[in-house]
């Protein structure tokens, strides 16, 4: 369970606020009868005020006021009741009770079991094996989750575990096949794999990627990265010079696809 | 630990929750006084609780916290200030959230302003709320929590959508929700009557004003939600018939059909079992838009969810609440008093001609949103209803609807004569009747402009005569008759801005070189050529066009096509606003040689839209504040 001192001061401050309203309860201020002959006598000097500016006939207001009058006799109910006192500190007890032990169970029932390593350094940070590891237990028993999975073939590419990766990134892409960081990160992958080269399955997952979104600036950097590999250095050109007109002048990746850029029309000088 | 303390608030307002169902239901049913008055305290320690979730969420996004799931799937450092705040709505999540801190809002609003509301009745009320709450707090936190963490936290966080980027998110969705969830009070008072048996003239009293108010912000939130979809989707719509459009229009029929029957059993006891049919119908429709927005069945902008957990949740309470309301009514409905008489010739009869077409309107509308999703559900092919249907159908009982609205406040309450009636309408048809030749004469032959014409200048008429009429008899002008008077105008404002721009408007789209110049409606757009721009969250193009009227310039219109972080291409519309004219500017695709597509509007009477939809909303504030509902009663 889930413990800090800022939940327990949260816990004490609302069973305090509410025993308080235990102790010093709000007066009850109105019946129902109260309440309804207020009302009814209002619409009685409506009425009288109706037939004085001559919006209504006498015949008409005669009928109104029977008819309130007769709504009047059929609501009241003299609903007088005596009121039963109670024990605050029980109740107060009780709420105290009810708020900390159901609070705190329903929040460890909702919190996950693997906690982030938070910037604001409650928890210490993980190291990346620390980090492989709670993520591979995570995924025992989490098969399914589409981001744990993308996320551990990031961090075995980190150490440097490319086939790991690879298998990582397959699980990733049979949950999703259509996230497009997910195909770049696995292109790149299998293409680390190939001497840095993209052909095979990392071209076609670059190519898939350019299907689903032919205005991402990734996407279009990879893209020329593997028509340059095929020697096709018009088709790299045309996908760095469509990167750089849609990213920002000061898009931090401008200086990569503007070295590529240059690298390409030198060869095609040459 | 900020984020831990959000996250434990929301369970505390959940516990506080089932603490407000419990506690003062027992001092209710067993006398102690003490436990039923601390309904309000409770509701004041959850609203407390909901708020500080809120506002920890919003400093997440502000403080570009991406170890919050939600935060890194929709923010980034690149994006605005006021967008990052309001990105908390933006989604799924943090929309619910909203959802939920509205909702408390209008509670703790009630258990303030209600010292004119009996104990028993306040505090049954409250209850219902909190039962409310606690339905959607378990949903909140069960399967759609806001504060998830991230195992390994992004550096940078992914993009809100686009089209959200936008001045709209920030007011649209809150005025909506507003309205939406203000839809529960009328509701849990209607309920709270019910469970207590006493269906008297209190209940009936302290749930005009709520209703007035809700509805109030219903028509702001769509008609705000009608102005963002004009400007940002580039169409040039004002009204597109989109299931969520409609999901939020069918509650607003509803309820405009409440707050006229409320006036109706108020001031005559009249309608009263249909008064408690149409609360609790109000809020099943708030529900029922819920769960079509959130559980995935329809794709739309405004549809985040596709996890159909969450819609079997929603589904269950749904049925939950319209089950358990209906079953209290027909358990409790023998309690209500037999309506008092009125005759065929009456302003009852009016407001009841008003309910009708209303609820037909609504059901209408119903049909055609639902009917595809049954068809699909039940594998019977998928098939698209659109504009021609609910042009086809609605439009004629709004028609009769307008029409009923410039005669019956003329009719007195419980019977009048057709004689007196007719002679108050007739020189009102003479001047209709001018006034609509003289219209065809020198405006336009266009039989549905026409028809919008002559209501609008009935609805003028009527009001002014009531007015002047009011005034020589002397009589005190109530805020209730002023806000109806507004009302009505707007109506008929919007009536005829919604006509004369559908009919007369102007549309073209065309191929544009630079220097090359397209007239429409006596306008000359020249184009100028379009440059590369871009900004923080953005960059794209800008277009420039100029425009003149008989060789005087009169605007200079920018339109733009951003791409956002994702590659998403924009089209940013630019717009010449006026009273009479918007002239509307959309930027195509570029076409080679410096050419573009653009698409040009002129939209006459396109602002009355918005403007009647305003007048509208008024109108209600002012009859909520009816001197009426400051009645000072004494125990």
């Amino acid at each position: 369970m889930i413990l800090s001192w800022q939940f327990v001061l949260m816990i004490v401050l609302s069973s305090l606020f509410l025993a308080w309203f235990l102790y010093r309860p709000i007066k009850a201020n109105l019946s129902d009868d109260d309440s309804n002959i207020s009302i009814n006598r209002q619409r009685q000097d409506e009425l009288e005020l109706d037939i004085s500016q001559g919006l209504i006939e006498k015949s008409q207001y005669q009928e109104a006021e029977e008819e309130i009058i007769r709504t009047l006799a059929s609501e009241l109910n003299n609903n007088e009741s005596k009121n039963i006192t109670i024990k605050p500190l029980i109740w107060s007890m009780m709420i105290f009770l009810f708020v900390g032990v159901l609070s705190l169970s329903v929040y460890s029932q909702l919190t996950p079991k693997i906690i982030p390593n938070a910037d604001n350094g409650i928890n210490e940070p993980l190291s990346m094996t620390e980090s492989i590891n709670n993520l591979e237990n995570y995924l025992i028993e989490n098969p399914e989750d589409f981001q744990a999975w993308k996320m551990l073939g990031l961090a075995q590419v980190g150490t440097g575990n490319i086939d790991k990766s690879i298998e990582s990134f397959e699980k990733a892409f049979l949950i999703n096949p259509n996230d497009i960081d997910l195909l770049l990160q696995y292109a790149s992958a299998i293409a680390a794999n190939q001497d840095g080269k993209f052909y095979g399955k990392s071209k076609i997952l670059i190519e898939k990627a350019l299907s689903l979104d032919p205005q991402s600036i990734q996407v279009l950097y990879f893209s020329g990265i593997v028509a340059a590999h095929e020697g096709n250095l018009n088709g790299a050109i045309e996908f760095w010079e469509k990167a750089l007109y849609l990213m920002s002048n000061d898009h931090p990746d401008r200086n990569i696809i503007e070295e590529a850029l240059g690298m390409v029309l030198n060869l095609q000088v040459k | 630990m900020l984020i831990e303390v959000g996250h434990f608030a929301l369970v505390l307002a959940l516990i506080i929750s089932v603490l407000l169902i419990v506690v003062p239901s027992i001092g209710l049913y067993q006398n102690k006084t003490s436990l039923a008055q601390l309904a309000r305290p409770l509701v004041w320690a959850q609203g407390f609780w909901v708020a500080l979730a809120f506002f920890v969420l919003m400093s997440a996004f502000l403080s570009n916290d991406f170890s919050v799931k939600y935060v890194a799937d929709n923010s980034n450092t690149q994006l605005p200030l006021l967008f990052k705040a309001s990105a908390v709505w933006g989604s799924h999540e943090g929309s619910l959230l909203l959802w939920v801190f509205v909702l408390s809002l209008w509670t703790v609003a009630v258990s303030i302003f209600s010292k004119r509301i009996p104990s028993d009745l306040i505090n049954q009320t409250l209850v219902v709320l909190g039962a409310i709450s606690f339905g959607f707090l378990l949903f909140l936190l069960f399967t759609s929590n806001p504060f998830e963490r991230l195992m390994m936290p992004p550096i940078e966080g992914r993009e809100l959508n686009p089209l959200l980027q936008d001045f709209g998110l920030a007011v649209h969705p809150p005025m909506l929700y507003m309205g939406y969830v203000g839809l529960a009070i009328p509701f849990a008072f209607v309920l709270s009557a019910l469970i207590r048996g006493q269906l008297d003239s209190t209940w009936i009293r302290w749930t005009r004003p709520w209703a007035l108010v809700s509805w109030s912000f219903l028509t702001v939130g769509i008609t705000l939600g009608s102005w963002w979809a004009y400007y940002e989707l580039g169409w040039g719509g004002w009204w597109f018939w989109d299931p969520v459009e409609n999901a939020s229009f069918m509650p607003w029929l509803v309820a405009t059909a409440l707050i006229h029957s409320l006036s109706v059993s108020e001031k005559r006891g009249a309608f009263k079992q249909w008064t408690v049919l149409l609360a609790i119908g109000g809020f099943s429709l708030s529900l029922l838009g819920t769960f079509l927005v959130r559980s995935g069945v329809l794709t739309s902008v405004h549809a985040f969810a596709t996890d159909p957990t969450r819609g079997l949740f929603i589904l269950i309470f749904l049925f939950v609440v319209i089950g358990g309301s209906l079953i209290l009514y027909t358990w409790r409905s023998s309690l209500l008093q037999q309506s008092n008489p009125f005759s065929l010739l009456s302003r009852e009869t009016g407001l009841l001609i008003n309910n009708i077409l209303l609820v037909t309107a609504m059901l209408s509308v119903l049909l055609g949103t639902l009917y595809p999703l049954i068809l699909d559900t039940l594998n019977l092919g998928k098939i698209s209803v659109g504009a021609p249907y609910f042009n086809a159908v609605f439009v004629p009982i709004m028609i009769l609807g307008v029409i009923a609205l410039a005669v019956f406040p003329y009719v007195r309450w419980k019977k009048d004569s057709l004689s007196r009636v007719f002679n108050l309408l007739k020189f009102e048809w003479i001047c209709v009747v001018l006034l609509t030749l003289l219209s065809w004469v020198f405006i336009a032959d266009n039989i549905f402009v026409l028809v919008a014409v002559g209501l609008f200048i009935w609805v003028v008429n009527h009001v002014l005569v009531l007015f002047i009429k009011r005034l020589r008899s002397k009589a005190k002008l109530s805020m209730s008759f002023i806000g109806m008077i507004v009302a009505h105008l707007g109506i008929a404002v919007f009536v005829l801005g919604a006509t004369v721009t559908t009919q007369l408007g102007i549309e073209k789209d065309i191929k544009m070189n630079i220097g090359e110049t397209q007239t429409i409606a006596g306008h000359d757009f020249v184009f100028n050529g379009v440059s590369p721009h871009s900004k923080e969250n953005y960059s794209g193009f800008i277009g420039d066009i100029t425009v003149f009227k008989n060789t005087k310039k009169v605007a200079q219109l920018n339109p733009e096509k951003r791409y956002y972080q994702t590659g998403m291409p924009m089209t940013e519309a630019s717009i010449d606003p006026s009273i009479t004219r918007d002239l509307y500017v959309a930027l195509g695709e570029g076409l080679g040689g410096g050419a573009w597509s653009v698409r040009i509007y002129y939209k006459p009477l396109v602002r009355w839209i918005w403007l009647g939809g305003l007048m509208i909303a008024i109108g209600a504030l002012f009859a909520a504040i009816d001197r009426r509902y400051f009645l000072r009663i004494k125990s």
